[in-house]
């Protein structure tokens, strides 16, 4: 698949939050994930992530038989240097660097970017492919996070049943909202960008 | 109407949400289900159980890599028990099972063993106590809505038995909702489910957090 085809696949068709479920539902306390600092720390985190990843899953477990062992390598190794990182962004001063630097360390450990790096290494993807994948895959999760963002604003302001009010409405709104990004599949997108 | 709290356990998922993305991937079917509700729980308890004796001997900035390390050990011989018991299974549930070590109830109980107020809340109620309540209550949810979503999707029922082929229960030729195995189907699924525990919770004069 063109490289256009897995940014399309990953925002879309292979939606983070939507079709894998990882990372979670906003909701109130987290409003400021629609941002530009969230969508950048959601792109460069998990690239990294997936570049940490993918080197140790091909170039050293996989030769050696030793795949499954990269949850640990991850929670040993990449976890601390991503929140070196982090950190020191959000300590440099620079606006927009700060911002991005403090999500990225509320990003760090959880489903989301874990479980990205984890299909980059593990999808079959080569180096770049993987680097693109995540990073798309991130940018779709922020997607997605914003839309749901903007649907509960307006929910709250529309007269449901008390017990739909809050997340069963969210998690409906998510459903459908994966209904429609099912109709862009793999297949679908393959034909359409080669 | 007073609210009643006293001896009302919320449920983690239904009320707290905890968990509930990944839930939704892997609950296409009672034995994938099951296995990550259980896998879940085990994590969950012995992080409860292991993780405030490990806060008193390790220095404190290694004690959050420390805990995750810890987290992530736990999830891989999770991993391998599954891999042993059922191949099938273990595929189907691909990367949550190392997910498991980042899993949202296994953060809760860590967040939960995280208080300095020793072995009890301010409630009184047992900390572990309370982490494996959650937990058992993570696993009855995660297998009913895994039972729930395969039956009225598919017809069928796919037993956890061990093997290289799952045991399958055919109740309908053909599938009679097949969208609610798909994640979109889960959400919609999820969420009439928990607006549902809203509503028998809020009728029974108890509020949901």
């Amino acid at each position: 698949m063109s490289y256009i085809g897995i940014v399309v696949t990953s925002v879309f068709a292979s939606n983070a939050l939507l079709t894998y479920g990882l990372g979670s539902i906003p909701n109130r306390d987290r409003g400021r994930l629609g941002s530009l600092p969230s969508a950048i720390a959601l792109t460069v985190v998990n690239a990294l992530a997936a570049l940490f990843l993918w080197v140790v899953h091909s170039l050293v477990l996989f030769p050696l038989g030793l795949s499954s062992l990269d949850v640990l390598f991850f929670a040993l190794f990449a976890v601390p240097a991503l929140k070196f990182l982090s950190r020191a962004a959000s300590s440099s001063g620079k606006a927009l660097l700060s911002r991005v630097g403090e999500d990225a360390d509320d990003l760090v450990v959880g489903s989301l970017v874990f479980g990205l790096a984890l299909i980059a290494s593990r999808g079959g993807y080569a180096l770049p492919e993987a680097l693109i994948a995540s990073s798309a895959a991130g940018l779709g999760y922020w997607l997605v996070s914003l839309l749901l963002e903007s649907i509960r604003e307006r929910l709250e302001l529309s007269d449901l049943p008390e017990p739909f009010k809050g997340a069963p409405a969210m998690l409906i709104s998510a459903g459908l909202m994966a209904l429609a990004f099912m109709g862009m599949d793999s297949a679908f997108v393959k034909g359409l960008t080669g | 109407m007073s609210e009643r709290r006293e001896g009302f356990i919320p449920n983690p998922v239904l009320a707290g949400l905890v968990g509930i993305c990944p839930l939704i991937a892997v609950s296409r079917n009672l034995a994938e289900a099951a296995a990550y509700g259980l896998g879940s729980a085990f994590c969950a308890i012995v992080l409860g159980a292991v993780a405030p004796p490990l806060r008193s001997v390790v220095a404190d900035r290694l004690q959050a890599p420390a805990l995750l390390a810890l987290s992530a050990s736990l999830a891989l011989v999770y991993a391998f028990c599954v891999l042993l018991y059922s191949p099938a299974i273990a595929a189907g549930l691909w990367v949550y099972l190392p997910l498991l070590a980042v899993s949202g109830l296994s953060l809760s109980a860590l967040r939960r063993s995280a208080s300095s107020l020793g072995r009890f809340g301010p409630d009184g109620q047992s900390r572990l106590g309370a982490i494996t309540l959650e937990a058992l209550l993570f696993l009855l949810t995660a297998t009913l809505v895994g039972s729930a979503r395969e039956l009225i999707g598919l017809g069928t029922l796919t037993l956890p038995v061990p093997g290289l082929s799952p045991a399958r229960l055919v109740f309908a030729d053909a599938a009679p909702l097949g969208i609610l195995v798909s994640p979109a189907g889960g959400f919609i699924f999820l969420g009439f489910v928990v607006a549902a525990y809203r509503a028998i919770v809020g009728a029974g004069g108890r509020k949901s957090p």
